[in-house]
Order: C-alpha cells, then structure tokens, then sequence
C-alpha cells in the first residue's frame, strides 16, 4: 500500500509538471515513462474502485498531495481518485494544450508509420494520437451506415455504457469481493441518473445493461448474473417515475427482449400494465378511455399495443395473462358493456384481431 | 484565384485546375454530415490521396514555410477542412499525407509572424483533432464508468461493428417473401461508405462480411470502388482479410485475382534460390489453390495465365516447377472439401482429352510401384497417338489437344519423374516409352520434325549413363565420360537435346543406381561441373528428395536412396558455391565443353514459336468470364 500511496503522488506531479515549461526537456523515453506511469495509476483505479476503504485512503492521499502542489504550481488542477480511471488522457490533454513540449514529442503522439492489428491495444505512446483519429473517425463513418437497423436503439454507445455498467455492479455486488456494496451501487445508478437529466438516455443505458446478458456468451454464474439485474429492477421500483417514463417510452420490441429474460422484470412490466390501466378513465363525452389526473400515462391505445405484443411474443403466457384480464374485469362487475371496466374493453379489443 | 496565384500554383508542379478542383471540393464536403458529401468523398478518395502526395512533395522542396504560404496560400484551410472530414481521416492513407503535411509546414526555427502562426495553428488543431469530446452528456457517463475516452470509443467502435457484421450477414430478406422490398441496395451503399476503412485493422470484420455476402439479389452488389480500394489494400498489404473473404473478394473482382497471380509469379520468379523448398509454403500461403478449389472458375483463370507464362519463359524450370507444385496443392485442396461441394475433374480440365486426364491424375503413390511401368506406357500411347492425329491434321486445327496434353503433363510431373526413375533401372527393351515421354515432356513441338533425331539422342544418353553407372567399376573409365562430354556437346545445327532433361537423367541414375555412392557422387560433379549446370540440378535432386517425401510410405527403396540423395545434395551445394568460379575457368576452355548445355537453345526459337503458326493462342481458350 506504502508503494501504491508513492507511485500515485509521483504520477500526480508527473501531470503537474506535464503542464509546465519543465518539459522542454523530454524526449521519447521521457513520453514513454510517462505513459507507463499513467498506465499505472489506471490500473490503480479498476483495481480498487469496489474497495471503499482502499479508496478512501488514496483518496485522502491524493487530498493531501494536491494540497502541496497546488502550492507550487500556479493554476492546478486537483486529480480524485475517480479522475485517475482516465490518467492517460489527462497526461495527453495537458501535453496537447502545453505550447512548451517540444514538437518531436508531439510527432511521437501523431507518428503514422507503425502498423496496427486488431486487438492490440497498444500501450505504447508512439501514434497513440494517431489511433484516436483513426478510431473516432471509423466510429463517425460507421455511424451513418449504421441508422438502417430499425432495432438501433439502444444506440452502441448507450450499449457500451450499459455494458460496462452491468460489468461494475457485478464486481460490486458479488460475493467474492468482501461483501456487497449496495451502497456504492446505489449511488453510482444514481449519479448516472443525475448525469442524464433527461430520462431518455437514461432509458437507454438500462435497458442496454439489463439486455448485455442476452449477448454476453461468457458471463458469470447465474446467481450473479441475476443479482445485478435484480438489483437495477429493485432500484427502478424505488424511483418509479423513472420506470413508467421507460416502460412507455422504449420500443415495445425492446421490452419484449426483456421480458423474455427476467422473470423479475416480467412482474414489474405487468404491474406497470396494471397501474397504467387503472389510471386511464371512460371519457363519456368522447366515448374513449383517457388520462384524466397524470400526465405521464399512457393512452388506451398505447396500452392495448403493450397487451397486443405480450399475448404475440410470448405464446406460453397467453393464457396467463388474458385469465389476469379476466379476473380484474369480474372484479370490476364482469359486465360486457363498453366503458364499464377498462379490462374488458382491452379483452375485446386484444379478441377483435 | 489571382494571376500570381495560379502562377505560382503552376510552377510549383500543382495545376491550377486541379487546386481549385481540390478546394472546391474541401469547402463542398465540408464535415461530410450529408449523405451526398459523404457518398462524394468516398468516390473521391483515391484521386485525393495523389493530389495530396502532390502537395507534400510541393511542400517538402519548399525552402521554408513563409515560401509554402507564397506559392500555395491555400495550403492552411485546405488541410484544415480535410482534418474534420472523417471519411479522409479513417483512410490510413490519407491520414498520413495529412499529418506529414502539417509536419512539414511546422517550422522548429520559426523566424517570422506568419511561421510564428503556422505553429501555433497546427498544434491547436493537432490538439483538438485528440481531444475533441463527444457531448457533454455522454462525456459524463463515460467518466463515471471509469471508462478512459480511448477505450470507450474502441469498444463502440467494435460493437458497431459487430452490430453491422449482423445485419449484413442477413439474407435477402425477398428470398422468403417475394412481395417484400428487401433493403439489399443498402448493401451497396454501405459498401461506399467503407472505402475509407479498408485499412482499418477494427474493421476487418465487416469488409470480410461485405465480401462474402451471398449475390443472391440483383440489388445486392458491391459497389466497384469498394472492390479496387480492397484489392489495392490486399495487394499492399495493408488490410487483413480472413481466407473466404479473399476467396469472394476474387469472386467479386477479376483484375484482384489476376493481381494475385502475378504477384505469386513475382515472388517465385525472382527468388529461384528458394526454389523448391519453399514453393509448396509460398503456393498455400497465396490462398490460390483454396479458391480454385472452390470455384472452377477461378483455376481456369489461374491456368490461362500460367498457360501464357509458359509460352514467354519457354523452358523455364522453376515456371515448370510451380505449376505442378500448384496443381498438387489444389488437388489436395480438393480432396478436403466436403463431399457435397465436389464438381466432377472434367470441370477444372475442360480442354484435355478424356483418355489422357484420369491416368495423369492419378498420383503415381496411388498405385503399387509394379504397375508404374504399365501406367506409363499406357500415358505414352495415348499421348503418342494424338501427337500423330494431329500431325496428320497439318495443323488446320490448330495444335490444341497436344499442347493441352501437354499441359496437362506438365502440371502432373511427377509422372515424369517416376519415368526418370523407371530408366535408371529399365531393360533396353522397355526403354522406349520411357524415353519418348521424356522427350515429349522437354519437347513438346515436332518442329521440322526432330523428334525421332532426339529421341536417338535421347536413347544415346541413356545408353552412355547406363555403362557409365551400372557397368563400370572405379575407377571411372575417363573415355566414357569423354563420349558422355562429347555427346552432351552436340553439333549447332542438329536439334540439341534439352539440357534439363540430361542433367535430370543424369540425377536419378545418380540417386537410384546400386553404384557405390562414391563413385555416383563423382560422375555427377565431374559432368555437371563441365557443364556448369549446378543449380539445376539441385533443383532436380531438391524434386526428387520432395516427392520421395510426399510418397510418405518408407519402403525399401526409400530407406537406400534418401541417405544418396541427401549426400549428393552436399556435394552439389558445395559445388554451388564455387560455381561462379567454375564458370569463369571454364570460359577458357574451347573443347570439350558443354557450353551448349549452359546456354538455354538461344540459337533455337522460343518455344511459343515452334507451334503450328495456324495456332492463334495456347490452349485455345476461350475468354474465361467469372
């Protein structure tokens, strides 16, 4: 721990002093120190960001180193120890923006000779800059082939974002790491949600991470398989609104994918149905079932088109679900005239096909 | 632009026209959001990427960066743009004519306000080029996955790529349902839209996909561009295709698979030092013989092409050598399809005589070594007739079926080596079929004639190695290897025998002779010596020693020659080395020498002339389409 807590205070200053007229001086082996280094403190990061007692003492650490050098150098910026997953790319961005490096180093970053292959994520620095270009602009490129697919949504991007998300609060919640952080999970679904602002990325992240499974031929056990989707579903409950904007916003097709997968999520989508169904009202003016106290429902036809896909897309719930139906239209008086019971106007509508 | 601008657009080796083409261009394509502009630069991309050659080289013989403003002052947006134009920055290509550009107009001593600038300039955009950000939204939820941005967009990148392998690799989606409007002619698009990618190392798989994508719908072809950006990154190797999608990517594009073949040609041809032990490596590793395998198509092609080659380097023992050696691996390739896939020979030989191509297919290992000699005199006799109908013909045919037999011949070799090795040990009474296919082999016209005068030669050769390798006892008698010398030296006007085939006589009695090694290892470096054909004989002893390997099965035979064989390997390499010297010595020699042996028949026409002149082209074959 002695090392780590040594190494990290070097590599802050290392960044400090990338910032500064000091590295007139550096030359390749200079830049390539440097990457290790950041490389290092990377791996720092993924290693103990589910070890809340390891990372409060870097964290503390970091405090006081960056005390020190804030001291020193004029216009310092303070590394957490979150802001050392992307150790590398603060190096990079502070040697860019810094008109003292001399220009061979930069060249170094945009060299064009070496040659790649797939997989080789290289942790070299020369043509590092180089590779960006390349990636980013293959991502620009594929992107416009790309909105073809009817089913884009979520979009890669969200997919990536889902994934990794799955892939953290699998290690956090997993037994083997010294007991389950529910805690830090919490705040983390929370930040992304805080982060998203409006829910419609939001939606897609989730539903990219409980749908990474589906894809993920070498995932885990079953029992952490299901705990963290168990989790998000138990989150999801708690900050309901969040769920009905989902619910009523992803493509049908999308919640179908999920419904075939989770058995937990196959409860909560049918309640969801439910309440939405017992807050639509018979408008007799206009002789149609509408939202008459929330905004955020949804209408008559929009949940027949639910009811619609769930009969279609999962033939041995059929059954299931039209004796639900059923039962809540006798509980509503089991009378067959329109307008009556919201249930039994859906069970003619879903018969009418 | 101005007078003076275009000027001094002009001198500098940069046509006006094709600067304000060039800018035009840059200004239209802008950040190439539009499906238009993107569609542009992609068609585009190839004649760029010599324009900006053109200009590096401009800048590179610029004296400073205040002369490059001078003459091309539009050198700053113009770079500029293209920078933000992802379909020219993907391009490796492209992308590095870029960079360097930008380099070269970096001074390291700046000495005014304009280089000053320049600097200063570039290293912004340098520096927003690796930075720039994806919205802040997404930025955020990437920093709070713990995701480094390089990271974060290489594995969106993979996904997208993965996403679209999928829905490439869909069918026709009209197959099923006629009345259903398929989205094929996406296909096509998405194929320009990947021009810029073919080098990338991330997108590999989905040039692959798009390559192999079954042509099952009009709509769904691949646009031309794609196909000459992949061909032309293959051939640089600067793209890294898996086995089928080079397969397909022939299928798709006649001027890639004649490429390949050339280029197999080139290595083999002008490396004949590694010949014939890395020939059977280099062959496979082609991809060559898989695809043939696959498609009748593509081995006619291939075989139309050695066909010419042949008929250029007439005589050539390494072009002779590479097609059986490629006749052989694409045979094995055959026999490892699945049977379903398998099309009948007559496919792959449409032009050979029926009579001829089973008995030549047939490996001799396929056949006990006892019914060699009946195999072969039964090939004879078939090949004997035809040569006979057709020269009763007058060549108003043309000589066709004889130089397809022939062909054929040359690409089952090894038939014609069992025959050198059946010599060494034949009664004189069997010899005759032997000999005659030997020299049909290394002569395949009847020019004038001569045949029956070589095959007297031929049986005078025979006759001589014989007394020499199986009758005399050491020491060697120097009067018979004199007569050998003499007869090897044949008179200018009498149609010589083929050097080869001597030396490759010569060989096999050397390996398969029950003469005491020694004495075998002495005759040979004593002949080949004097006539200075070292290399080719390793070449045949490095045939021998392969197919004595390739028949596998260790017999008696094989047990006693292969330790001979692998001896006189040392010999001759030894000799190898002090050939050049040889040569030189021997210049001074006036008699007795085999210099006619050295000399491939310069004073003989080339081969392709020796044919009937009625013969329009070898082989007759008709324009092979895909």
């Amino acid at each position: 721990m002695e090392a780590v807590v040594k190494n990290l205070e070097r590599t802050t200053e290392l960044l400090a002093v990338s910032q500064t007229e000091m590295v007139q001086r550096w030359d390749k082996q200079t830049l390539d120190r440097a990457f290790q280094w950041t490389g290092y403190c990377e791996h720092v990061y993924t290693r103990f960001r589910a070890n809340p007692n390891v990372r409060d003492v870097l964290e503390k650490q970091l405090q006081v180193t960056n005390e020190r050098l804030r001291t020193t150098f004029q216009g310092y910026t303070d590394i957490t120890f979150s802001d050392l997953s992307r150790c590398r790319h603060l190096l990079l961005v502070g040697l860019l923006n810094n008109a003292a490096v001399p220009s061979s180093v930069i060249q170094l970053l945009f060299d064009t000779s070496c040659s790649r292959n797939v997989g080789d994520t290289s942790k070299e620095s020369l043509g590092h800059c180089t590779e960006l270009i390349e990636v980013k602009s293959a991502c620009k490129v594929l992107s416009a082939i790309y909105l073809k697919r009817s089913t884009s949504f979520p979009g890669p991007d969200a997919d990536v974002i889902g994934t990794t998300l799955m892939e953290i609060l699998d290690i956090l919640l997993s037994p083997a790491t010294g007991g389950s952080k529910v805690g830090l999970a919490e705040k983390l679904l929370d930040n992304i949600l805080q982060t998203c602002g409006e829910n419609e990325n939001f939606s897609g992240v989730v539903a990219a991470a409980l749908l990474s499974r589906k894809n993920n031929k070498t995932a885990t056990t079953m029992a952490s398989e299901g705990v963290s989707l168990d989790f998000i579903l138990d989150w999801l409950q708690q900050h309901h609104s969040v769920l009905q904007h989902m619910c009523s916003t992803l493509p049908i097709g999308l919640l179908m994918n999920l419904y075939q997968q989770s058995v937990r999520f196959r409860v909560t989508y049918r309640d969801m149905l439910k309440q939405w169904g017992s807050q639509l009202e018979y408008d007799m003016g206009e002789g149609e079932w509408v939202q008459m106290y929330t905004t955020n429902g949804v209408s008559f036809k929009t949940l027949s088109d639910h009811y619609r896909s769930l009969l279609g897309a999962c033939p041995s719930m059929k059954e299931d679900v039209e004796s639900e139906l059923t039962e809540l239209k006798v509980a509503d008086g089991d009378f067959d005239v329109r307008g009556l019971s919201v249930w039994g106007d859906l069970l003619s509508e879903l018969n009418k096909v | 632009m101005s007078q003076a601008q275009t000027q001094a657009g002009s001198m500098a080796g940069l046509k006006s026209q094709e600067v304000a083409f060039w800018l035009g261009k840059a200004v239209e394509w802008g950040y190439a959001e539009s499906p238009d502009t993107q569609r542009d630069t992609c068609l585009h991309l190839g004649p760029l990427r010599a324009f900006l050659q053109l200009l590096l080289t401009h800048i590179h013989t610029r004296s400073s960066t205040t002369e490059t403003m001078r003459t091309v002052p539009f050198v700053g947006q113009f770079l500029g743009r293209l920078c933000w134009n992802p379909y020219v920055t993907a391009d490796a290509e492209s992308r590095s004519l870029l960079l360097q550009s930008l380099w070269s107009l970096y001074s390291e001593e700046p000495h005014n306000a304009v280089e000053r600038k320049a600097n200063q300039w570039i290293r912004n955009l340098l520096c927003q080029l690796a930075t720039e950000e994806e919205d802040s939204a997404t930025h955020m939820l990437v920093k709070h996955m713990g995701l480094p941005p390089k990271e974060y967009n290489l594995k969106v990148l993979r996904k997208m790529v993965w996403l679209l392998v999928e829905e490439v690799g869909e069918s026709c989606s009209s197959l099923a349902d006629p009345n259903q409007r398929c989205s094929c002619d996406s296909v096509l698009a998405a194929s320009v839209a990947c021009v810029p990618l073919v080098t990338c190392p991330e997108t590999a798989p989905l040039i692959g996909a798009l390559l192999q994508r079954p042509v099952t719908c009009d709509k769904a072809a691949l646009s031309q561009h794609f196909l000459d950006a992949v061909t032309s990154a293959y051939s640089r190797k600067c793209v890294s295709l898996e086995a089928q999608a080079v397969v397909s990517l022939w299928c798709h594009n006649l001027a890639s698979l004649e490429g390949a073949v050339m280029s197999l040609l080139d290595s083999v041809l002008s490396n004949p030092a590694s010949i014939p032990h890395n020939l059977e490596h280099t062959i496979t590793h082609s991809l060559l013989p898989k695809a043939c395998s696959q498609h009748g198509s593509i081995f006619l092609i291939v075989n139309d092409i050695f066909r010419s080659m042949l008929v250029q380097v007439e005589g050539n023992q390494t072009v002779l050598y590479l097609i059986h050696t490629f006749t052989l691996c694409f045979l094995r390739e055959l026999a490892a399809l699945q049977p379903q896939e398998c099309v009948s020979l007559k496919a792959f030989f449409p032009h050979t005589p029926q009579s001829l191509l089973d008995p030549l297919l047939t490996h001799p290992s396929e056949m006990a070594q006892e019914a060699w000699p009946e195999h072969l005199a039964w090939i004879t006799a078939s090949l004997q007739r035809l040569t006979e109908e057709e020269e009763e013909e007058e060549g108003n045919r043309g000589q066709c079926g004889v130089f397809e037999a022939w062909f054929l011949l040359v690409q089952c070799a090894d038939w014609v080596e069992v025959a050198s090795q059946l010599l060494v040990s034949a009664r004189p009474q069997d010899c005759g079929p032997l000999l005659w296919l030997l020299t049909f082999y290394h002569h395949p016209t009847n020019r004038e004639h001569h045949r029956t005068q070589q095959l007297v030669a031929a049986r005078e050769v025979w006759d001589h190695l014989r007394s020499l390798f199986l009758l005399s006892a050491p020491p060697l008698p120097a009067d018979r290897l004199q007569s050998l010398a003499e007869l090897m030296s044949a008179v200018p006007q009498q149609p010589s025998l083929d050097s080869l085939l001597v030396v490759s006589l010569l060989v096999n009695f050397a390996v398969f002779s029950h003469n005491p090694l020694s004495g075998a290892g002495e005759i040979v470096r004593m002949v080949v010596q004097q006539s200075g054909l070292v290399r080719e004989a390793v070449c045949v002893l490095d045939m021998v020693e392969l197919r004595l390997n390739r028949e596998g099965s260790s017999s008696s035979l094989t047990d006693r020659v292969k330790p001979r064989a692998r001896a006189l390997q040392g010999t001759l390499t030894h000799m190898a080395q002090h050939d050049t010297h040889t040569l030189t010595h021997m210049a001074q020699h006036d008699t007795h020498t085999l210099t006619h042996m050295v000399q491939h028949d310069t004073d003989t026409q080339p081969l392709w002339q020796r044919w009937d002149t009625h013969t329009a082209a070898p082989g007759c074959s008709t324009n092979q389409t895909l």
